[in-house]
């Protein structure tokens, strides 16, 4: 992370081209996903200007960076899947051999598919309710919320979408599970993912 | 039957043992009826229970109806101010033809009243009293509810949005210098450590916060007539109390902030008038712009004695 | 079904699902859906995604990508190096002077990064590598900087604060100052142990310094001005009453990265990029967590979990520290293997009212919660900022670093068992700055 930049892994395409648009896909919202996070930065402090020195009110900053933040996270979601940036326990398929670990490698992928699967589901309706209702935040300012909404059904779905091109990649052989090499040991296995 | 009721506040608020007399009554009348109560937003966040209420996937909660505000506009009508005078007034409107219609809103989204409350809020200022709308001019200011940050706008006053829980911090460091909350929160917040002068609930007050008990209505009509019947005793019971509570909040808030040595200002009748001028031009009417039916249920509100 | 029993059987479900590979936020949304299918029903799901949104609609969440900004930008530079290069410069008569200037220097740092592995790269990176080159043992010079490293979560701005402060509705401003002393304190034990540990090892001619002259000591100051810069601005703007913590965090990820930009020369695009790259990558993966969690912690609310362990710990008649033992044991090892942020989110909402019932203060427990969670930092088997040293250090064994690191996590049980006898290390800074807490 942070200093430590030197390669980081990402997902292989070994060529596929729908492997590789996926992957593309993914790096933009991972674009987006850093402007968003940046945006909300400048009008954090533009709202304290406003506040402290110009001792005016402050009407829209607060929700539009709420807002700003949950769609750089959603938006984020396929990005850092890409950069196998989701930070994991690997306890027991290492202490698989090839396998089995490939095994439980596509039940679990098999699983964050559909839990995945259900919230972008559930996220579209969820999406589509406030549309339909023309709900608001009920704020002064009182946007319509299907708006920061929409990040739910896109940021899971994209995300769906990379999980899907793990799958396949996985299955091709073209990227390992877990990305463990074979005769992976322990410790080589954890000097990728970070955390505070 | 276990029916769910949830709510935001701790175990020692109000609105938490209206909840309780409902359940511990239900419960006594032994009728095959409980009801489990979920405090502190243990299932929900404050502002995301009604529609799964309305959707039948909560049965019942504790609920400032004008969180809802942007999901029916009418309710924002519930938290306006100036259009409830004290709580006899309250009381009053409670069985008004205006809440009837504020009812027949909410049964189009399977959603029932089953116990009516206000409950009533001043302003603190930590350099001056604010009982006036001249008081504010200038002054960071945080309002409880959209149509008060508009009235406070339009008095001069700059808006700050942020939780209740966050006015004390922000007081203390200076980021803040008025408030306007419930009289409950005051105390629990301990703000009169704050502040230099409190405006509390007296003969005049102007943040009435309508927060009633609901349930989801299929749930209420799917129970057996003796179960319904529990409920509803239960629920005037609860009512009842709820009202000689939210009087007392009011004043122990007053004696509250009175010991701790703050100075207290009491809104005048002339104060109430300002006040509401202002509401008119820039709170009622930016609900009117919201709603084609506004006007109507605005009247219907203002009609009651 | 008892909820007790049930709850058991969630923990167990939860542990598969976590070690067998799958991502901490997608294991815990798959351990929710799952529990909330068999008992609440199929329609129960259609609620994931509003409580997914809720979760996330908090404005004190924002500051934890801006913290992680703050630490990002400035680990980008070689401000790091320049600032234990002046303590370094400075300390000549201090027994152990480089060991003890990287030490303070991890502290200065954690001071403007929300966190850990980022406080380690930025000190290590240089620190490390000049150690060993004047004879530290390779232990120590890696022990010393993991352990450093850890202050990032302890010292203000913390990010797991912030989440302990949102998780347990406690005042963000108040958990900062309380973990000041405790910070303090931490830094004092390493620095004590990798003295002694050096001088054991190497003997007295290691730990002497290299000596200055007066003017190198002053050439350098210019540079680690900014640092100060940044830290007293962000204090000020949080205390000051210009902006609330979690709004002070956006200011001080935009002086940060001027201050990367302007003095430390990072104008590419590319190396900017690389920066906010760093901080997305860890914000996402943090706030989908937190995302999750709120749908676990609503799973177990639903299906009476939480209330019943709560209730079941209050009816159990042991002693108030017993209780804290047990606690801080279960905090261990759920710190071993998960990322602070989720054993926080998990366990904050069940463990605060039993804590707070038992007489505890919940400023305090936020302490005593950090210090378990940097142990698990720098304790296998996903002791995150051995794998930073190692990234850093590739040719010191891990064996070496996780050797090296196991004394400086008796230096933190020291410390829990300081605060324990002492509880006013963490609580008197908050109330002596902010009142008597609320
Ligand atoms: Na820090
Ligand atoms: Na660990």
């Amino acid at each position: 992370m942070s200093g430590t930049s030197t390669a980081i892994p990402a997902a292989k395409h070994g060529g596929n081209p729908f492997l590789r648009a996926v992957g593309i896909v993914s790096q933009c919202c991972g674009v987006i996903s850093a402007m968003m996070i940046l945006a909300a930065v400048i009008i954090t402090c533009q709202m304290i200007f406003v506040r402290f020195v110009l001792n005016a009110s402050t009407i829209w900053q607060t929700e539009t960076v709420i807002y700003l933040m949950i769609a750089a996270t959603m938006l984020g979601l396929p990005y850092v899947q890409y950069l196998r940036g989701h930070v994991n326990v690997d306890l027991l398929p290492l202490a698989l051999s090839r396998g089995p670990r490939k095994l439980l490698a596509v039940a679990t992928l098999g699983l964050a598919l559909l839990v995945i699967g259900a919230m972008l589901w559930h996220g579209l309706h969820f999406w589509h309710e406030a549309w339909d209702w023309g709900e608001r935040s009920g704020s002064v300012w009182d946007p319509k919320l299907w708006v920061p909404y929409l990040a739910l059904p896109v940021g899971f779905g994209l995300y769906f979408l990379q999980l899907v091109a793990d799958l396949i990649a996985m299955l091709m052989g073209i990227d390992k599970p877990f990305g463990l090499s074979d005769d992976v040991s322990f410790v080589e296995a954890r000097s990728a993912g970070e955390t505070e | 039957a276990e029916l769910r009721l949830s709510h935001q506040w701790s175990t020692s608020d109000v609105r938490h043992k209206v909840a309780e007399i409902v359940a511990n009554h239900v419960a006594e009348a032994d009728v095959d009826l409980t009801i489990q109560i979920f405090p502190s937003g243990s299932l929900f966040k404050a502002r995301e229970q009604y529609k799964p209420l309305s959707r039948g996937q909560l049965d019942m909660t504790v609920f400032p109806l004008a969180y809802a505000g942007g999901i029916r506009n009418p309710y924002n009508l519930t938290l306006m101010p100036g259009l409830v005078k004290n709580h006899d007034h309250a009381a009053r409107l409670n069985e008004s033809e205006f809440m009837q219609e504020i009812e027949s809103i909410m049964a189009e989204d399977d959603v029932m009243v089953v116990v009516h409350g206000y409950l009533a809020g001043g302003f603190a200022g930590t350099d001056k009293c604010i009982t006036k709308p001249d008081d504010v001019a200038g002054l960071q200011t945080r309002a409880a509810g959209k149509a008060f940050e508009q009235m406070l706008a339009g008095a001069g006053a700059s808006i700050a949005s942020m939780a209740s829980s966050e006015i004390y911090n922000a007081m203390q460091t200076g980021v803040l210098q008025a408030a306007n909350t419930s009289s409950s929160s005051f105390v629990s917040y301990r703000i009169y450590e704050q502040v230099k002068c409190f405006t509390p609930v007296g003969d005049y007050a102007l943040w009435f916060m309508y927060q009633p008990l609901l349930m989801n209505k299929s749930t209420f009509d799917g129970l057996t007539d003796a179960q319904k019947a529990a409920l509803m005793e239960g629920a005037a019971k609860a009512e009842a109390f709820y009202l000689e509570e939210a009087k007392k909040e009011d004043a122990e808030a007053r004696r509250v902030f009175e010991e701790a040595g703050v100075e207290i200002a009491d809104m005048t009748g002339d104060d109430f008038k300002a006040w509401q001028a202002i509401a008119k031009d820039t709170s009622y009417k930016a609900f009117l712009e919201g709603s084609p039916e506004g006007q109507r249920l605005l009247d219907l509100a203002l009609s009651v004695e | 079904m008892d909820p007790l029993f049930l709850g058991a059987i969630v923990a167990i479900a939860t542990i598969v699902v976590l070690f067998s590979g799958v991502s901490v936020a997608t294991g815990l949304l798959i351990v929710s859906a799952g529990f909330l299918i068999v008992f609440d029903g199929m329609s129960s799901l259609s609620l994931l995604p509003e409580i997914f949104f809720g979760k996330l609609d908090n404005f004190a969440l924002l500051s934890i990508p801006m913290f992680i900004i703050m630490g990002a930008a400035i680990a980008s530079t070689r401000a790091g190096a320049d600032l234990y290069e002046a303590l370094d410069r400075w300390l000549t008569r201090v027994p152990g002077g480089l060991v003890v200037s990287n030490l303070g220097a991890c502290a200065l740092f954690a001071a403007m990064s929300g966190s850990s592995p980022a406080t380690c790269a930025a000190i290590g990176k240089m620190g490390i590598p000049e150690m060993r080159k004047r004879g530290y043992p390779d232990g120590v010079a890696a022990g010393s900087i993991a352990a450093g490293g850890t202050l990032g979560i302890l010292i203000p701005p913390s990010v797991t604060m912030i989440v302990y402060g949102i998780a347990t509705e406690t005042s963000i401003g108040r958990l900062f100052l309380a973990g000041v002393i405790p910070g303090l304190l931490l830094v004092a034990l390493f620095m004590a142990w990798s003295v002694y540990s050096t001088w054991r090892k190497r003997g007295l001619e290691v730990l002497a310094g290299r000596s200055f002259t007066w003017r190198e000591r002053f050439e350098i100051m210019p540079r680690v001005l900014p640092f100060l810069l940044i830290i007293l601005g962000v204090l000020y703007a949080m205390y000051g009453g210009v902006a609330t913590p979690s709004e002070t965090a956006a200011v001080g990820a935009l002086l940060c990265l001027l201050i990367a930009m302007i003095i430390y020369r990072l104008w590419s695009f590319s190396s900017l990029w690389v920066v906010l790259r760093d901080s997305t990558r860890e914000s996402v993966m943090i706030l989908f967590i937190i995302g999750a969690a709120g749908v676990f912690s609503y799973m177990l609310s639903s299906l009476f979990i939480t209330q019943s362990i709560a209730e079941w710990i209050g009816t159990l008649d042991v002693n108030r520290w017993v209780l804290m033992l047990a606690i801080n044991v279960f905090l261990l090892i759920a710190g071993f293997f998960l990322p602070p942020v989720a054993v926080i989110l998990m366990a904050a909402p069940i463990l605060l009212p039993i804590v707070t019932t038992a007489g505890f203060d919940p400023y305090w427990f936020a302490v005593v919660l950090t210090i378990n969670m940097e142990i698990g930092l720098i304790s296998p088997p996903v002791g995150l900022n051995l794998y930073v040293i190692n990234g850093i250090a590739p040719d010191i064994k891990l064996k070496t670093i996780l050797w090296g690191s196991m004394p400086f996590v008796l230096c933190m049980v020291l410390a829990i068992i300081l605060l324990c006898l002492m509880p006013g290390l963490a609580t008197w800074l908050p109330n002596a700055v902010m009142g008597p807490a609320v």
